[in-house]
């Protein structure tokens, strides 16, 4: 570069006081060193291209490559050699180039015998067969011929239900195998504890819940999309004319409510301060105050119009006892509105919200009622929970569905059932509103209890989902 | 796990339209050539020449370029001839003789002779020095396998041997375990499912209408169409320039050429029609939208120009609605042999992984390929894609693949073999000869599962 500018005649220091005025100095420096000190190997003016001083890093010289190919130590070759592989029990040779070393093959095993890794299966003789492994629905050929195909195919299932001659499905033949190598290990095993901790002990193959779980799993991927479409409008078209119809029937049914003898005043009363609250909430968020203060005064209300209860029937004395277990379920349970629906619940039953007779037993039955009411309706809170997010993942495949609260984390609630949540935002839509919204808190702590007890659901009365259907629309509604 | 060490194995993957032969570790067969024979009835009286070729004349399917010679086989009576050049010199009553029917071996001389033919003169290898890795139909017979092995070792005194499903090496040419296959082949289609490598023989789908069949519908309809213009095989004329660049047809007679060689001469010449023209229409194919369709011009052998119109996208769709069999002429052999039975491509794919066992089913739905000749037509895929995604529920993913090279893509199953036949650790996996003799040929049915 200093030649260059030497050649336009330009000034080397560039602009006064540029960048260049220090590279000036030393490239001046150098052009006058240039003709005196020549690098070797590299020209003049090369060498000054590069600023005229040796390069930082050393470089490769052209000299010490052709130095080091010469000199190898060992003389390398390849040949073409037989091998055999210890993965094989024939001793069949077969031919693959070799990097021979001064004409030596490297020594040992074939490079890939080590990958043939197989699955070890228990065999059983003859006479744990005869003691332990009898079965109605398995002759001793077949289970034989189970084990051969397990052992071939490493107990790959599927493959093996594909080629076993009397057709039997997956699970049929998990279940033989595992039932029957469990067997075996335990009749070996000296002590039950020495096996304990054998996988095959420890976990059990639950044959039940597979053949569950593969009929749902069926049932999801028969349905082509076409399909899907359809049951999809049909269930919109089906909840509509449910909630129309819902609607006339809350109607009728706060009329119901207000002509009920024992607990006239007081639920009327109690209607009303729900409603007001339950009005104001309807829009899908919820400020924690309002619901909370309204909690309170409900309590309070509650605790006056059972205080009220009082002077209409002569036992007082008894009432003690009925009356501190409701008292106890009131503040400890899940919230006021939550006692109301069960009380409508159990007005919807027949039942008296008081017991007329308050006997010790009388009254215990009805706590318990209560509790299982109270189950009940978490429990299709629950549901309907469920629901909406299924129908958010058959929009949206492959949506997240939000956490209830976007600032709590999912499973923030595992404490106490009946707790009640009061803010719940969430992105969920219009459709859902404040009524199903509230049982998100309790959904985290249900969860094994829902699934370990999917029966309740077949003998649920079909007045429940009415009453649900009312108390949500009593939310919403104003 | 996957490193490779060559044996120098030789692939051969013989189907119903043509067979492939290579060296394991190549990218490509070396040698591809028809899996039919030309026989002629060997008798006292006739005198045979030894005929040699020179030119290539069949220029349908012919990806390799070799200069090998004809090959002949004397046996029993009937001498045949194998290969592009031998077809492709016209003889006096010379017949074509296919080796497969439905897809399974049907004249095991046939077979002979083209294994012959691969192996000592195109490939030009030594049978004793190397192991064979072969290719055989997912639906493959006990009985077919036995004496495939027992051909190989008596006669050919192979070291080793393997054969391997169709679908099983299509899926490991995409470099997968577990897969949906939808073999586009010459002669039929099949839809198989492969789990970690092994065919499920339940979840196998067949269907009868492969690239032949497309080639007689187009044949067929070309000549009911037609009348002026005829597909002339190529040994009945003679082009002679009369001026500089252009060319007068002179007619050739031949009366002793065999009627089933001058078919398959015309379905070469309609092959190259169908590879050249036709497309997979995107939605379902129909008589009025299509028939305003702007024809395509393609050329003949013989100079002539046919235009080719609404067939181009009628022929293809019959893989995917099989009753328009039933609206072209001559083909009514066909539809009255299976009729109802035949199934579009997009059923007999719902069909096959429905057979499957619940859990692989979504796997096998995002995996999706396809192999063939008839599958490199152009527009397959996608077509094939939107059909089912309709078809498919919403809970699976739908994705099918296909190599975008049109070789790749025909000759997936012979690459796959030679992928397996070059790893490491298939070495161990081969059925040797002292296997062979020590516990005979049904041995195969445990060593090639």
């Amino acid at each position: 570069m200093a030649d260059a500018k030497d050649i336009l005649g330009l000034p080397k220091g560039g602009l006064p006081g540029g960048p260049l005025a220090a590279a000036d100095k030393r490239s001046s420096r150098t052009l006058k060193e240039a003709p005196t000190k020549k690098p070797d190997g590299v020209s003049r003016e090369v060498y000054a291209l590069t600023g005229g001083v040796p390069p930082l890093m050393p470089t490769l010289e052209p000299s010490a490559l052709k130095r080091r190919n010469v000199s190898q130590s060992k003389k390398v070759s390849w040949r073409w050699l037989p091998f055999t592989t210890s993965a094989r029990t024939d001793n069949l040779q077969l031919y693959h180039w070799v990097r021979t070393e001064d004409g030596v093959a490297p020594l040992g095993d074939y490079a890939f015998a080590k990958y043939n890794k197989t699955v070890e299966i228990i065999r059983y003789t003859d006479e744990e067969y005869t003691k332990y492994l009898m079965d109605p629905n398995w002759t001793r050929q077949e289970t034989d011929e189970l084990f051969d195909l397990c052992e071939q195919f490493d107990l790959r299932f599927i493959i093996i239900a594909d080629r076993i001659a009397p057709h039997r499905s997956v699970e049929e033949l998990k279940n033989r195998y595992y039932s029957v190598a469990k067997t075996i290990v335990l009749a070996r095993a000296a002590t039950p504890e020495d096996v304990a901790d054998h996988t095959l002990v420890k976990d059990t193959y639950n044959m039940q819940y597979e053949v569950e779980r593969k009929r749902a799993l069926g049932i999801m991927l028969s349905q082509s999309r076409q399909q899907e479409r359809e049951d999809a409008e049909v269930l919109a078209e089906a909840r509509r004319i449910m909630e129309a119809r819902l609607i006339t029937k809350v109607e009728d049914e706060a009329e119901l409510a207000a002509t009920l003898a024992t607990s006239s005043a007081v639920m009327d009363e109690m209607e009303k301060i729900s409603q007001t609250p339950a009005q104001a909430s309807s829009p899908s968020s919820l400020p924690v105050t309002l619901p909370t203060s309204m909690s309170a005064s409900m309590a309070m209300s509650g605790l006056v119009g059972i205080a009220s209860n009082g002077p209409r029937t002569p036992r007082v004395y008894l009432r003690g006892a009925c009356l501190a277990q409701m008292i106890h379920s009131t503040v400890t349970a899940a919230g006021a509105r939550t006692i109301k629906r069960v009380d409508q619940a159990l007005e919807e039953l027949g039942v008296r919200v008081k017991p007329k007779v308050p006997t010790q037993t009388v009254c215990a039955q009805h706590m318990e009622l209560r509790n299982e009411v109270l189950t009940l309706l978490n429990l299709q809170k629950q549901v309907q929970w469920k629901e909406t997010e299924v129908s958010v993942l058959h929009d949206n495949p492959y949506a997240d569905i939000p956490p209830p609260t976007p600032n709590t984390p999912k499973k923030a609630h595992r404490g106490g059932d009946h707790e009640r949540v009061s803010t719940r935002t969430t992105a969920l839509g219009p459709d859902v509103d404040s009524g199903e919204m509230r049982g998100t808190g309790e959904r985290s702590g249900k969860r094994e209890h829902k699934r370990k007890a999917p029966a309740r659901f077949s003998v649920t009365p079909p007045s429940p989902p009415h009453h649900k259907r009312a108390r949500k629309l009593k939310s919403s509604e104003g | 796990m996957y490193g490779g060490d060559e044996v120098s194995a030789v692939v051969v993957d013989l189907g119903s339209h043509s067979c492939k032969a290579g060296y394991a570790g190549d990218d490509a067969p070396k040698a591809v050539f028809p899996a039919v024979v030309g026989s002629i009835e060997q008798t006292e009286s006739s005198a045979l020449m030894k005929a040699e070729g020179d030119s290539d004349a069949k220029a349908a399917d012919t990806k390799a370029s070799t200069k090998a010679a004809d090959a002949e086989k004397t046996n029993m009576g009937r001498k045949l001839f194998v290969g592009n050049q031998a077809l492709g010199f016209r003889r006096d009553y010379m017949e074509v003789v296919p080796a497969m029917k439905d897809g399974l071996i049907a004249d095991w001389d046939v077979v002979e002779a083209i294994w012959d033919h691969a192996l000592r003169e195109r490939l030009l290898v030594d049978p004793k020095e190397h192991p064979m890795l072969l290719a055989e139909p997912s639906f493959n017979t006990q009985k077919q396998r036995e004496k495939t092995v027992e051909l190989m070792f008596e006669k050919y005194q192979i070291p080793a041997v393997f054969l391997a499903k169709n679908a099983v090496l299509t899926s490991f040419a995409s470099g997968r375990a577990t897969s949906l296959v939808v073999d586009c082949g010459g002669g039929s289609t099949t839809v198989a499912a492969v789990h970690d490598g092994y065919v499920l023989n339940k979840a196998i789908v067949r269907s009868p209408i492969g690239g032949e069949v497309l080639t007689d519908c187009l044949l067929n309809i070309m000549e009911t169409k037609n009348v002026v213009v005829s597909i002339r095989p190529r040994f009945s004329f003679k082009r002679r320039e009369v001026r500089s660049g252009e060319f007068e047809i002179i007619k050739q007679d031949f009366p002793n050429t065999t009627e089933s060689y001058c078919k398959y001469m015309q379905r070469v010449v309609a092959a190259d029609i169908k590879e050249a023209v036709c497309r997979v229409p995107d939605t379902t194919f129909d008589e009025n939208g299509y028939a305003n369709l702007p024809t395509t011009p393609y050329e003949l052998p013989d100079g002539q120009t046919i235009e080719v119109g609404a067939e181009r996208f009628k022929i293809p769709d019959l893989l995917f609605s099989p009753s328009l069999i039933q609206t072209i002429p001559g083909m009514e052999k066909l539809s009255a042999e299976s009729g109802s039975n035949l199934r579009g491509l997009p059923s007999m794919v719902i069909d096959s992984i429905n057979k499957c066992d619940v859990d692989i089913r979504r796997e096998l739905f995002s995996s999706i390929l396809l192999a063939g000749g008839t599958a490199a037509m152009q527009q397959m895929k996608e077509r094939l894609e939107k059909e089912l995604m309709e078809e498919a529920p919403q809970a699976a993913r739908v994705k099918v693949l296909a190599s975008g090279n049109a070789i790749e893509r025909r000759f997936s199953v012979w690459i796959g073999g030679s992928i397996l036949a070059s790893l490491g650790s298939f070495q161990q996996m081969w059925f040797s000869k002292a296997e062979y003799e020590e516990h005979g040929s049904a041995y195969v049915q445990r060593k090639c599962p």
